[in-house]
């Protein structure tokens, strides 16, 4: 065994021991990881110019789709770019990242670098060793690294003016359209609509004139993911969640907002399924308009190739108010100690952040190009845009992005399951009350929220 | 000659070495350790540690559980979605009870009483579903449920009924995860059945209907005490065996909704465990599960022995 494997795994404390049993002991129903420790696997020689390999935790890595081989050509661009940092990636499933990042910190082996999606990164600073990676460039590096990149997205991700975590596969909501449902409908695909009215006018003609869905607006989240939510309540003037961290959305514009997504099941513009049935619906012509993340651009494209033409426009408004969408995918999170291994993470997320990585990304995965002029350089994405448009209304909506809003404290993602669970699903799907169910789950959060 | 043999034995130890008796004494032991020591570890250590952080609040992560008394146990009395989630979970295990039981015990007769190459090809094609992976044949369900396009609702238009939707509706999503799983278990407790009646000699019955009986009193007064013994075992193991696969029907379905109405203890724990990260309430819920498990097998068994020892 090489000798400084043996060495980290002696020094190991005792608890990681305890911790391990404990989460085989509550996990006998979950995938739990077993990584191997970070330090197992390279040398902790600063000097840039000696060969390590950092660990990396990716729930796109390893899926068969898109996804998992777009990540790979990330790796293999990186590796061919540094030849002396190698990558060793990690699978995960989405919904499981947050708890193998609790589980491999609790064994004293989280991966270095880790993409964690948004609506679990307070929960992830709270929780984990996160090393801001805004701390581990000098500031003149940091600076030149990131001259190019959305300044919007960056302040509002940043948490008290430092960035924790680098936007890395981002997706922001827009309206899918299906252009020859909407030409049987007697409308002009040439002008989607633009506000939530229009989008039920639009919706009920489908219904009308053709066997198809009108509409369908994924706010009732199967990953118990709250970005939509946030998007249609701050799109109407409201907030989810408090400047004190606490539920916001028990007050009139929040209950408004999702009065009126509720109105489109009521008045039969949208169909009382889950997302996952209005996906499919989509995908196979049944349903005119989808309102969910660029995140599914590609594969709806696929379903859509040779089918039916399919459009995008930007996020609807909320009558005269601005579309203020909410981002929603992941970030990019150091958890690496050792100083070296610093280094080479933030070499490694400098690399998936730059122009070269964001061509990669979009081109390949479909996530929005977080440096918007890519867009138009012959260099990089051009060639892509002007073949494939359906990301341009959210590249366009990129500087109107309002920030991802957290709950406080450690039942903060107990509130986001309680709050989509409990009352946005019943609102939006089954015709409760929105003002009396928002304001008994949020009495509910705020009072397992107040909890020590 | 029992003292007789005890007195024999006692001279022939008191003549041994003291290290060949302590070698003696330790031998069995020796090779019951690997065992001992894997219990230890992988069963009771983890039981009691669990037992141990229900007492505690710890995020999993936390370098110090602080110790909380009773409160978590407090929180679940309190929390009405684990009120809800254990009601579930008896109304699971009561719908399930037949699918473990007496659809199985049917099907297992059935079959045995009709042996043959066609007997086999059925036998095969129930037992299909157990070999299966669970996350595969959840999402095979998802398909055919779909409310807009899926097969079961396309299969019940060709006789005029109106679509559902069966994972979303309240009211019927929990008997969908009944039935989704109970195909599972009827085909394992099919070959268990199987198991079973494959010790009954086929020559009793056979003489039974040389007597003059008839087939069903062949079935009620031979075959069907028979299978006693395997009825009762298999209906306690339903209570524990079946809920894995409920579990991972639940968890790619339907997430315990809608509004809570597959919610179980089970999956209820995994929450609080793995998508809340209280450790301190999931082992608390933990506690109650495995008490209450105790508490209604216990019961079974003690009921089985009573029953048993009437009959004898």
């Amino acid at each position: 065994m090489n000798p400084v494997r043996m060495a980290t795994r002696l020094r190991r404390s005792p608890r990681a021991g305890i911790a391990l049993i404990a989460a085989t002991t509550l996990a006998a129903l979950t995938a739990c990881g077993g990584a191997d420790s970070p330090a197992a696997d390279a040398g902790t020689d600063s000097s840039s110019d000696q060969p390590i390999t950092i660990s990396f935790l990716s729930y796109n890595y390893g899926t068969p789709d898109i996804g998992g081989q777009g990540t790979q050509a990330l790796i293999d661009a990186f590796e061919k770019a540094h030849p002396n940092i190698t990558i060793k990636p990690q699978g995960v499933a989405v919904a499981d990242v947050l708890t193998r990042l609790q589980t491999d910190t609790a064994a004293g082996s989280p991966p270095d670098v880790a993409q964690i999606g948004w609506s679990k990164m307070a929960a992830a600073y709270e929780l984990l060793p996160i090393v801001p990676v805004q701390d581990i460039p000098p500031a003149a590096d940091w600076d030149a690294a990131m001259e190019g990149f959305s300044e919007n997205l960056l302040s509002a991700v940043a948490v008290d003016g430092k960035v924790k975590a680098v936007p890395y596969t981002i997706s922001i909501p827009v309206i899918f359209y299906n252009a020859d449902l909407f030409r049987q409908a007697g409308l002009d695909p040439a002008k989607p609509p633009t506000t939530i009215a229009e989008v039920k006018a639009a919706a009920l003609a489908v219904t009308d004139k053709t066997d198809a869905e009108g509409v369908y607006l994924a706010v009732a989240d199967p990953g118990k993911s709250d970005y939509m939510t946030q998007s249609v309540i701050a799109s109407n003037g409201g907030r989810e969640v408090g400047a004190d961290g606490m539920p916001a959305f028990d007050q009139p514009a929040a209950v408004s907002a999702l009065a009126t997504v509720a109105d489109l099941t009521s008045s039969g513009a949208q169909p009382a399924i889950a997302a996952t049935n209005a996906v499919a619906a989509f995908s196979a012509g049944k349903l005119s308009m989808l309102i969910g993340s660029t995140a599914i651009a590609a594969s709806l494209q696929k379903a859509a190739d040779g089918k039916f033409e399919l459009a995008t426009t930007g996020f609807p408004s909320f009558g005269d108010k601005p579309a203020a969408p909410t981002y929603s995918g992941a970030g990019l999170a150091v958890l690496a100690k050792d100083p070296a291994r610093q280094q080479a993470a933030w070499e490694f997320i400098k690399f998936l952040t730059s122009a070269e990585g964001f061509t990669i990304i979009t081109s390949q995965i479909g996530y929005l190009p977080l440096r918007p002029a890519l867009a138009t350089d012959p260099k990089y994405l051009a060639p892509y845009f002007a073949s494939n448009d359906l990301l341009s209304p959210a590249l366009a909506q990129l500087d109107d992005v309002s920030p991802y809003q957290s709950f406080t404290g450690k039942n903060a993602s107990k509130a986001v399951v309680t709050l989509q669970d409990e009352a946005i699903e019943p609102i939006v799907l089954r015709g409760a009350d929105p003002a009396a169910t928002l304001s008994a789950v949020a009495g509910d959060i705020r009072g397992f929220l107040a909890q020590k | 000659m029992t003292q007789l043999s005890q007195v024999a034995g006692g001279r022939g130890v008191s003549h041994a070495p003291p290290s060949g008796r302590l070698r003696d004494r330790a031998r069995p032991w020796l090779y019951l350790a690997p065992v001992i020591v894997a219990l230890l570890v992988w069963v009771y250590g983890p039981l009691v540690f669990t037992g141990v952080l229900s007492f505690m609040d710890w995020n999993l992560t936390a370098p110090h559980p602080s110790w909380v008394g009773t409160d978590n146990y407090t929180l679940l009395t309190d929390d009405p979605r684990f009120g809800e989630a254990v009601r579930n979970t008896l109304v699971y295990a009561a719908a399930m009870l037949p699918f473990a039981t007496l659809v199985p015990m049917a099907l297992a007769v059935a079959l045995w009483k009709r042996p043959g190459r066609v007997s086999n090809v059925y036998r095969t094609l129930l037992f299909l579903p157990v070999v299966l992976a669970p996350v595969a044949t959840a999402v095979v369900w998802q398909f055919l449920l779909d409310p807009l396009s899926g097969l079961v609702n396309v299969a019940l238009g060709w006789f005029g009924l109106d679509p559902r939707n069966w994972l979303g509706d309240p009211s019927s999503a929990l008997y969908v995860i009944v039935l989704i799983t109970a195909l599972k278990v009827v085909a394992l407790n099919t070959l268990l059945f199987g198991a079973a009646l494959a010790t009954l000699d086929r020559g009793l019955l056979e003489a039974a209907a040389l007597d003059g009986a008839t087939e069903w009193d062949i079935t009620r007064h031979l075959v069907l005490p028979h299978l006693r013994r395997a009825l009762v075992l298999l209906g306690l193991l339903s209570l524990v065996v079946t809920w894995p696969w409920i579990f991972s029907n639940v968890a790619v379905l339907t997430q315990g909704g809608p509004d809570g109405s597959t919610d179980n203890v089970y999956y209820r724990m995994f929450l609080y465990a793995f998508a809340f990260f209280d450790a301190g309430t999931a082992s608390a819920a933990a506690v109650v599960i495995t008490a209450g498990l105790a508490v209604v097998l216990g019961l079974g068994l003690l009921l089985t022995g009573r029953r048993q020892r009437v009959v004898t």
